[in-house]
């Protein structure tokens, strides 16, 4: 296997494949494991190789992502959230800001992007968090919360409104005026540093302001959580893949009633629910992932279709797995487990299913009507 | 110099007419050049992100950093400028 993720994909596996579990119970990712990947450029691995990427295209990006979502749907959510700063830097920055941000994120620093707020989930237009330009400062004021990657982030990207519109900061975690709370008890991804980040009239210089300006804060929004959502759905279809391969070989080896449980056909039912669940997830997520890559305009609704198939998939595919192994995946750490915690956020993360099907509905009224 | 038909000249003409032929397939309606997109409620979103994609494959360009900003997607004529702006930059 010669793909250009390869290199990328073993050194994964090699750090995570017989850790992740014990990740997933302590809720912690070892510092050396987050910097490791950080430098080989792996956490964000489309970020072009003249700022110290790797220059992966979305495909092969998404198959890089899908491999580690086998592995550790925490170690996933940090690629998600960093491949994300590292796009809203090169979509939204200046090309000083490029250079100096994203050398960064392949240089060992890690970033969280900060969208939700206390009164500001799915309703973005709710936000509080204020950006204000103060002759050569921008001052940073208001709350998020859920952070991923917020509580090992060395760079937080900020999304505020501005002048009457929105903007994006890139504020330093040690800033005087940040204060991070780590979400205790997360309910899935427990490892992946899930904070709530406050920021108390933090005051940078006004270089940090991507671009130096303003744009409607849905617009905004959309561009910068369309990698996010790619992402996700990416590591949902790895998830599938791990409840796949997980039942497959418990239901060949487990014999009840005096044959294989894959003898039985409810069982077989489950096993082809869950290879549908994978391939259309893969099959959602190619072809959002090749729009990206031939600057496709439908893009934004290919990737909100792949992040709702892909995350349904793996929410119902790893309740199905779960069911299948029965005890033998009933315990914390388990992949199956473990997927079944993590597929549940997904559905509520990067557009909840709601908030996806008020897109994918008004995509059926344009095309279809 | 690149010599795909992305870099060939275009004129305001050739990129208004792309324009206005993406809006009307994407709306099925007919659009004024001056028309204030947003204001009017034609572009959500969603398709605003679409038509930053849109413009940087039909016309080979990248609009990032200051140049993504509201005032150059409002309108038909708005982006035309855009374009034309940017394509002759990269040829410089």
């Amino acid at each position: 296997m010669a793909e250009p993720y390869a290199e990328a994909a073993a050194l994964a596996t090699g750090l995570a494949a017989d850790a992740a579990a014990g990740w997933d119970l302590a809720g912690e990712l070892p510092r050396a494991v987050l910097r490791e990947l950080g430098v080989k450029g792996v956490l964000c691995a489309q970020v072009p190789p003249d700022h110290g990427g790797l220059g992966l295209s979305s495909v092969d990006n998404g198959e890089l992502t899908a491999h580690v979502g086998t592995l550790c749907g925490s170690l996933r959510s940090v690629l998600t959230s960093q491949g994300m700063a590292a796009w809203a830097v090169q979509r939204l920055g200046t090309a000083r800001q490029r250079a100096a941000h994203l050398t960064a994120l392949t240089g060992g620093a890690l970033a969280g992007v900060a969208f939700s707020e206390p009164g500001a989930g799915s309703d973005l237009a709710a936000m509080e968090t204020t950006l204000t330009v103060e002759g050569d400062e921008v001052v940073v004021d208001g709350a998020k919360v859920w952070v991923t990657v917020g509580a090992y982030a060395d760079l937080l990207v900020v999304i505020g409104k501005l002048a009457g519109q929105a903007g994006c900061v890139v504020v330093p975690a040690d800033a005087p005026g940040v204060r991070v709370t780590r979400v205790p008890d997360p309910l899935g991804c427990r490892a992946a540093g899930h904070a709530d980040v406050r920021f108390d009239r933090v005051r940078l210089p006004a270089d940090a302001l991507l671009g130096g300006t303003a744009l409607p804060l849905g617009m905004l929004v959309t561009t910068v959580l369309t990698y996010g959502r790619i992402s996700v759905a990416w590591g949902c279809a790895g998830m599938l893949r791990t409840c796949l391969a997980e039942a497959a070989r418990h239901v060949s080896a487990r014999r009840q009633g005096g044959v294989a449980l894959s003898e039985h056909q409810l069982v077989r039912r489950h096993l082809a629910g869950l290879y549908v669940a994978e391939r259309s997830a893969t099959l959602a997520c190619a072809r959002a992932s090749r729009c990206w890559d031939e600057g496709d305009p439908d893009l934004g609704g290919a990737a909100v279709l792949a992040k709702h198939v892909a995350a349904t998939g793996a929410a119902a595919g790893a309740a199905t797995a779960v069911q299948l192994l029965g005890s033998a995946g009933a315990r914390d750490g388990h992949p199956v487990a473990r997927a079944y915690r993590d597929a549940k956020l997904m559905e509520i993360i990067e557009g909840s299913n709601e908030i996806s099907e008020l897109v994918l509905a008004e995509e059926a009224l344009r095309t279809w009507a | 110099m690149s010599t795909t038909t992305n870099r060939e000249p275009v004129t305001a003409d050739a990129v208004r007419a792309d324009l206005l032929a993406f809006l009307e397939q994407r709306t099925k309606q007919a659009v004024d050049p001056d028309l204030d997109l947003f204001a009017s409620g034609l572009v959500s979103s969603m398709f605003a992100m679409e038509l930053v994609v849109h413009l940087e494959s039909a016309f080979g360009l990248t609009i990032g950093g200051p140049d993504l900003k509201l005032d150059h997607f409002r309108t038909v004529t708005a982006m035309t400028a855009l374009v034309l702006r940017l394509r002759e930059t990269a040829d410089g």
